[in-house]
């Protein structure tokens, strides 16, 4: 199961299946340009693979004005 | 993903420049961007002494860092909004992250002038944000004047830009429009206003804090109406996906044949500031708008 955690608000989501940063970035509507993934204090580019175990942190950037 | 300078496995991706990075190669490429804004707009040099605004969000304190790590003379400047929970959160991201690094700062209480935002929404009907943007910058620009401060530095980012020209573009807001850019000089009682990282993107400004540990203050104000900026920040990420580096020459383009004309046209029928009759700040009427703002605040504070 992978967890992330969404920034900013907190909310916590699982993902059963996911293979790529990519496919991650895809199921959250978002863009490679606007959030940055991380994981163990590194950012992950989006054609990284994803462990079935992996936590991760995705920090949305596009603020209001 | 490789580094396109080292080679080694890259941790930021920039497709509207074509490449990507690691993170040694990413603060490298982050730096010489605000080096040559700074350079090429003339916005101060390592003589100037430059007052920072610091919100306590990722661009202003990303600011701050580049700056001083560039050997620029800063100094920053949190205006303390007194809005329960939220302030404190960002006061103290502010405090600590100056602490850390040993940067000088300056914080202004609106509480203590009579003027904190929850009191301010509660007496005038009018969009608390547009007058929490004015109060901001007539502080900012009244410490940077007062404390003899060449240029004030804010942390606008390559979208913020964009979304704001694109929003006076959609208006054809002429005064706006010949009065934006990332170096406005100063004049008629405005310190020089400047913006280094009007070349980075969000996301550029974002992976920086992250790859330098900068905590920043991350909650959205309680009183954001999750403006339409955003909603034209997704309308330029949609055009910037489909055309890489639109925003830039968008942008560019404007500074260098949009502008000047604007500004020029300004000149001919704009109208003429004048000291405010209370505190001094230039208005185009007799009292400025905060010197207005606190005189609702007090005929409410009578009932
Ligand atoms: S969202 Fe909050 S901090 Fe921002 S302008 Fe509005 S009231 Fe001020
Ligand atoms: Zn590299
Ligand atoms: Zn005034």
């Amino acid at each position: 199961m992978i967890t992330v955690r969404m920034e900013p608000g907190g909310e916590v989501k699982t993902f059963a299946q996911l293979n790529t940063v990519q496919q991650l970035l895809n199921r959250l509507g978002l863009r490679h340009t606007e959030a940055l993934v991380i994981r163990g204090g590194r950012l992950l580019t989006q054609d990284l693979k994803l462990e079935s175990d992996d936590a991760l942190t995705v920090r949305v950037v596009v603020s209001a004005g | 993903m490789k580094c396109r300078r080292c080679k080694v496995p890259a941790e930021v991706a920039l497709p509207s420049h074509n490449t990507a990075f690691c993170r040694d190669c990413f603060l490298v490429y982050f730096s010489r961007q605000v080096e040559n804004a700074v350079r090429r707009h003339a916005m101060f040099t390592r003589k100037d002494r430059v007052l920072v605004a610091l919100s306590g969000g990722k661009d202003s304190l990303s600011l701050m860092l580049q700056l001083s790590d560039l050997g620029f003379d800063v100094t920053g400047l949190h205006v303390d909004l007194g809005i329960p929970k939220s302030s404190e959160s960002a006061r103290a991201k502010v405090e600590g992250f100056c602490a850390d690094r040993g940067l000088k700062l300056q914080v202004k209480e609106l509480a203590a002038e009579g003027l904190a935002i929850p009191l301010v929404k509660a007496a005038v009907h009018r969009p608390v944000c547009s007058i929490c943007g004015k109060i901001k910058r007539h502080f900012f620009n009244k410490v940077a004047l007062e404390g003899g401060f060449t240029a004030l530095a804010t942390g606008h980012n390559l979208d913020d830009e964009v979304a704001r020209l694109f929003a006076n573009t959609l208006r054809w807001d002429q005064g706006y429009l010949g009065d934006q850019g990332p170096c406005l000089p100063d004049e008629s009682g405005f310190a020089r206003k400047v913006k280094p990282l009007y070349r980075l993107s969000e996301f550029e400004t974002a992976a920086f804090a992250f790859l330098r540990g900068i905590e920043h203050h991350k909650d959205a104000c309680p009183y954001s109406p999750g403006a339409s900026f955003t909603g034209h920040k997704r309308l330029w990420n949609d055009l910037e996906w489909k055309s890489p580096g639109s925003k830039v020459s968008f942008y560019e383009g404007f500074l260098e044949r949009g502008r000047p004309a604007f500004a020029a046209q300004e000149r001919e029928s704009g109208f003429t500031l004048t000291p405010c009759a209370k505190c001094g700040s230039p208005t185009s009427q007799e009292l400025c708008g905060v010197c207005r703002v606190r005189l609702a605040v007090e005929a409410f504070g009578k009932g």
